[in-house]
């Protein structure tokens, strides 16, 4: 009986910190208006944010707040929000499944994507499922989206943080980005 | 269990552990409880569903008048021709499929002492808790000249999505190169702030695109200032140089009366000639909240910022352009489909938790709105609020709108017209789906 009670308690305590987790989900939920139910966009300009990694989402939250990164939207965003939340919300969408846009892509700009983006390999992995926890699914993204992405990546005028990123996004033809969104946008694993 | 040793407590305890973290206990006692929500439009279809998604024991019933849902967001596009009407709209199919009773139907009488509903149909429904988001309806009497038959036929309003937008678009195509198109704004509070200059902005927009260089588009507003103005005049003078006029309530804009035969609009001390006059009439809550006694003398329905429980009716929770939600200059959230449905959510959850004799949980509100000024050239406005000494506050750091100076103009505003897209993708799926 005594454990009972104890366990109680304990379970009580717990209980406690599960109330941040209820927090962390109706702050999450806000974000569903832009990203979807559970992080899955159906906007092809929108990314999918569920199942993407933890420490990534952190960063660029963070990197946003700080104004460290360009973004057209989610700075003015996530600057209302503490770091707290920041990582909270990075764990709950973390913890998500990563869920492939239902989209139709161009086998001919696949098969283009598929060459173009042998040189991405390294850091994103051959289909854009690096999984090394840090590096953004880009399996299944939408294309728009990532097309949209490079923009930033392709423009010198605004603030963007990865020098290697920016270098191999330049080097691009507009034929190349179009085609290395679809390859990415197409691959499900 | 009362074999409960400390092995098993250890063994409980680890199993409890990550479940305890990982999900959320939800409503309790709220099982079998009835609620009922009045309008099926952004609010009412994103309360009735996270109700159901947050409490799947519940028993929700959602009654709306139309079978077909149309959304204002980005029908001004379809004015233009930049986009087309079936792409605004849903059913609410997926609302039934996550066991939310359906009941397409008018709503006669609320009685909040009794706690029940009484349909047109006849049907009563009882409640234990009630979400009313009837979206706004509109005081003809407002404009003198103006009425609600002249809106369904020859003078649109369309300022609420549906037949009336392509009616205006119609008119819109068949006006003439040197044509007026006129827009009158009614005094605020409004749906949509920035709405009928985002419309001034893709009249231009189909007129400058279809060779009608030589018409113009006349703003006649009651007010003297108006949302994203920076950003909306940036963009007319790039994009539709002397093309769009805005008449300021201070320059007489405020229209006060028209003439539909001849399509003249009236102000204190001038007349307009339109060759398409697009009256927007005041609006108020809609009807079927005013008639429940939920309005205030302006019209709107007054509610507790932190659960949005009406403050006139207890057990009455009002979402979306019908409430009042906050004071100026402290907070006040605009009439905007993104606010509507983070009310809604925080409606929903404060429910389950007043319906569970909790405490109502800490609301988290936000609001993005977008605007399309020109084909790849879109800004927005951004709220955020947090809660402060039991009040809801701005955040000062962080919302705002869109630069209006920055290197990267053409990249920053083709991106947020992007976004605009995609956030009514996303936002219709997450209030409908």
């Amino acid at each position: 009986m005594r454990y009972r009670v104890v366990f109680g308690m304990i379970l009580a305590g717990l209980l406690g910190s599960a109330y941040a987790e209820d927090k962390t989900e109706a702050l999450a939920i806000t974000c569903n208006n832009c990203h979807g139910v559970d992080g899955v966009s159906v906007g092809p300009n929108m990314p999918s944010i569920g199942g993407l990694p933890e420490s990534y989402l952190k960063n660029i939250l963070l990197e946003w707040k700080a104004g460290t990164r360009y973004s057209a939207t989610m700075g003015r965003l996530v600057k209302g929000y503490s770091d707290e939340q920041i990582a909270a919300l990075a764990a709950y969408f973390s913890k998500k499944p990563w869920t492939p846009a239902a989209q139709t892509t161009d086998p001919k700009l696949v098969a283009l994507g598929k060459k173009v983006t042998a040189r991405c390999a390294g850091c994103h992995g051959e289909t854009g499922n690096a999984g090394d926890g840090d590096t953004p699914n880009l399996n299944g993204q939408w294309a728009e989206y990532l097309e949209l992405e490079a923009l930033k990546y392709r423009d010198d005028a605004v603030a963007m943080p990865n020098k290697q990123m920016r270098k191999a996004a330049q080097k691009l033809s507009e034929e190349d980005v179009k085609a290395v969104a679809e390859f990415y946008a197409s691959q499900k694993k | 269990m009362s074999q409960f040793t400390r092995r098993d407590f250890i063994k409980a305890l680890a199993a409890a552990y990550p479940a305890a973290v990982l999900t959320i206990p939800k409503a309790h006692a709220a099982s079998k409880a009835r609620v009922v929500v009045v309008g099926g439009g952004f609010g009412g279809a994103t309360a009735a569903r996270y109700l159901k998604m947050m409490s799947p024991t519940l028993d929700v019933t959602l009654v709306e008048k139309n079978k077909i849902y149309t959304s204002c967001p980005l029908s001004n596009e379809v004015i233009s021709g930049f986009g087309e009407l079936k792409d605004l709209q849903t059913g609410y199919d997926g609302l039934k499929k996550h066991g939310i009773n359906v009941v397409f139907d008018e709503v006669a009488a609320i009685d909040p002492a009794k706690k029940s509903v009484a349909l047109k149909s006849g049907t009563t429904l009882a409640y234990d808790a009630l979400v009313v988001s009837p979206g706004i309806s509109f005081n003809y009497g407002g404009v003198e000249g103006y009425t609600q038959e002249l809106a369904d036929t020859v003078l649109p309003h369309a300022y609420k999505a549906g037949p009336q937008t392509l009616v205006l678009r119609k008119q819109l195509m068949d006006m003439p190169d040197g044509g007026t198109f006129i827009i009158t704004v009614p005094k605020g509070p409004f749906r949509c702030p920035p709405g009928p200059y985002e419309r001034a902005s893709q009249v231009a927009a189909y007129l400058m695109a279809n060779g009608k260089t030589k018409s113009k588009v006349v703003i006649l507003d009651a007010n003297d200032s108006f949302s994203k103005k920076g950003l909306f005049e940036q963009a007319w003078k790039k994009f539709y140089p002397d093309m769009i006029k805005w008449v300021s309530g201070a320059n007489d804009g405020n229209v006060i009366k028209i003439d539909p035969k001849t399509r003249m609009a009236y102000t204190n001390f001038g007349e307009h000639k339109a060759d398409v006059l697009n009256v927007i009439p005041p609006h108020h809550a809609g009807n079927v909240a005013v008639s429940a006694g939920l309005a205030n003398d302006k019209g709107w329905c007054p509610v507790d910022m932190l659960t949005m429980e009406s403050s006139l009716h207890k057990d009455i929770w009002v979402v979306g352009d019908s409430c009042v939600h906050g004071e100026l200059p402290v907070y006040a959230a605009p009439k905007s489909a993104h606010m509507a449905v983070t009310q809604a959510k925080v409606a929903a959850g404060a429910i389950i938790a007043k319906l569970n004799g909790q405490p109502a949980p800490e609301p988290f509100f936000v609001n993005t709105c977008y605007s399309i000024a020109a084909p790849d050239w879109g800004f927005s406005v951004v709220h955020v609020y947090r809660v402060e000494d039991g009040k809801l506050m701005y955040v000062k750091d962080a919302g705002g709108i869109s630069p209006i100076e920055t290197p990267a103009l053409a990249v920053q505003r083709k991106l947020e017209a992007r976004y605009a897209e995609g956030w009514l993708r996303n936002i219709m799926a997450d209030a409908f789906a």
